[in-house]
């Protein structure tokens, strides 16, 4: 892995981003995901693209969602001296 | 015996960056009938790349932070030397296969364990061992090749290790002859329903996305095989008890990167190199929407199958002859009578 340090380094921090774009995009996540539980149902047959539909809407949501949106608040506890 | 328990336990981790996938996949049935012990036959089942398995290990042992994902082995550490302490009994040489950094050893007290031969393949996890008051020597060596004599410990452990053996029957029995007659070999492996979730989600994912799967989750060991297995090594008075700790996580490549980090990623021969993020993204809706908890966090389970076995000897209980019986079933209801009798007549 040492040999590829650029291209593992660029990696991660694109998987670093992951979470916080997915939490962005909760309802299009919630979508696909009810359609795929669906499928596992007794008489539901989960093939390929079944839910492909709401795997472009969570896919188009998640390249939009920009990690770092709204940047950083720090908040300061200030206590009275009595 | 089977004393299955159930122990749930919460810990809601901060979040943290994700890492590319870890281990899945299936039930592994051991076939009965294996190679004989002390040779390697072309049916052996090689599964896993160990030369892997140990870079794995050495890289998690060198990461910086290493110590924030020691909570699983930790736990089951303890809950070994707990084990330990409940056999009312010294052992003045003992040995831990698959040490890692030496959980089990920093529960343990001198009284208890005179010396510690403590065994793994990776030389950085060696190296940053935990700190413990018994004397240890650390030996890099495979857990299928333990370079003992015969009869050397009076107590062998294994924490979490075993499940990446390629040969687990032989490597109970390499357990079974370095242990000396009346020795001990308490272990802990993880058990079948071993982040069933995350097996899951991932194959229904892959399955939508790409139109088939391929195992991410190593193959564990079934409960009845595993007492087929210490009995056939030679293992006397068994004793299986299986264990489930729930660990809830934030997100699923939170707990992926936590694998990683345990030096737990897959290394089978059968892995698919390339997970793509299309699949990752769908496998991590997927995982929210069908395992989340209330509070919004994933559960992720670890079964965890104990196993105590004993090497023979003259001392031990044995079953009794059959037709030595003095007293039949049927009279069970009358025991109190029977045995105030008993002690009237003495």
């Amino acid at each position: 892995m040492s040999a590829h340090g650029a291209v593992w380094g660029r990696v991660r921090s694109r998987l670093r981003a992951f979470p916080e774009r997915l939490a962005a995009c909760g309802a299009e996540a919630a979508a696909y995901g009810r359609c795929v539980q669906a499928s596992t149902a007794p008489g539901g047959h989960l093939r390929k693209d079944l839910c492909a539909p709401e795997f472009e809407a969570l896919r188009s949501c998640f390249a939009a969602a920009v990690s770092g949106k709204g940047g950083c608040v720090m908040v300061l506890e200030v206590q009275e001296s009595p | 015996m089977l004393r299955p328990a159930r122990v749930v336990w919460s810990l809601w981790l901060r979040p943290r960056t994700p890492g590319v996938s870890a281990g899945n996949g299936d039930r592994r049935n051991v076939a009965s009938g294996g190679p004989p012990s002390g040779s390697t036959s072309p049916r052996t089942l090689n599964i896993f790349d160990r030369d892997l398995k140990r870079k794995q290990k050495n890289w998690a042992a060198r990461q910086p932070e290493s110590r924030k994902f020691d909570y699983l082995k930790e736990e089951i550490g303890s809950r070994i030397a707990d084990r330990v302490y409940d056999i009312a009994r010294n052992f003045p040489l003992a040995l831990d296969v698959g040490c890692g950094r030496g959980y089990i050893a920093q529960h343990l007290n001198k009284e208890t364990i005179g010396k510690f031969f403590q065994i793994d393949i990776a030389e950085n996890a060696l190296k940053n061992c935990l700190e413990t008051d018994i004397p240890t020597v650390s030996v890099l060596a495979d857990e299928e090749f333990l370079p003992f004599q015969e009869n050397t410990f009076d107590l062998v452990v294994s924490s979490l290790s075993l499940h990446w053996v390629n040969d687990l029957p032989r490597a109970l029995e390499q357990i079974h002859y370095v242990l000396k007659p009346d020795g001990v070999f308490v272990g802990a492996m993880f058990g079948g329903d071993t982040l069933y979730e995350l097996r899951c989600s991932l194959q229904l994912a892959e399955t939508e996305r790409e139109g088939g799967f391929s195992p991410h989750i190593s193959p564990f060991t079934a409960v009845n095989d595993l007492g087929h297995l210490l009995g056939r090594a030679g293992f006397n008075t068994l004793t299986v008890d299986t264990d489930e700790i729930q660990v809830n996580y934030p997100g699923m490549f939170e707990l992926m990167e936590d694998l990683q980090g345990m030096g737990e990623s897959n290394c089978s021969w059968n892995r698919k190199a390339l997970l793509h993020r299309d699949t990752m993204l769908a496998a991590a809706a997927v995982y929210r929407e069908m395992y989340r908890n209330e509070d919004g966090s994933l559960p992720a389970t670890y079964q965890i199958y104990h196993m105590i076995g004993w090497k023979y000897h003259d001392s031990q209980a044995r079953p009794a002859e059959r037709g030595s019986a003095t007293v039949s079933f049927g009279e069970l209801g009358k025991l109190n009578n029977l045995m105030s009798q008993e002690k009237n007549n003495l």
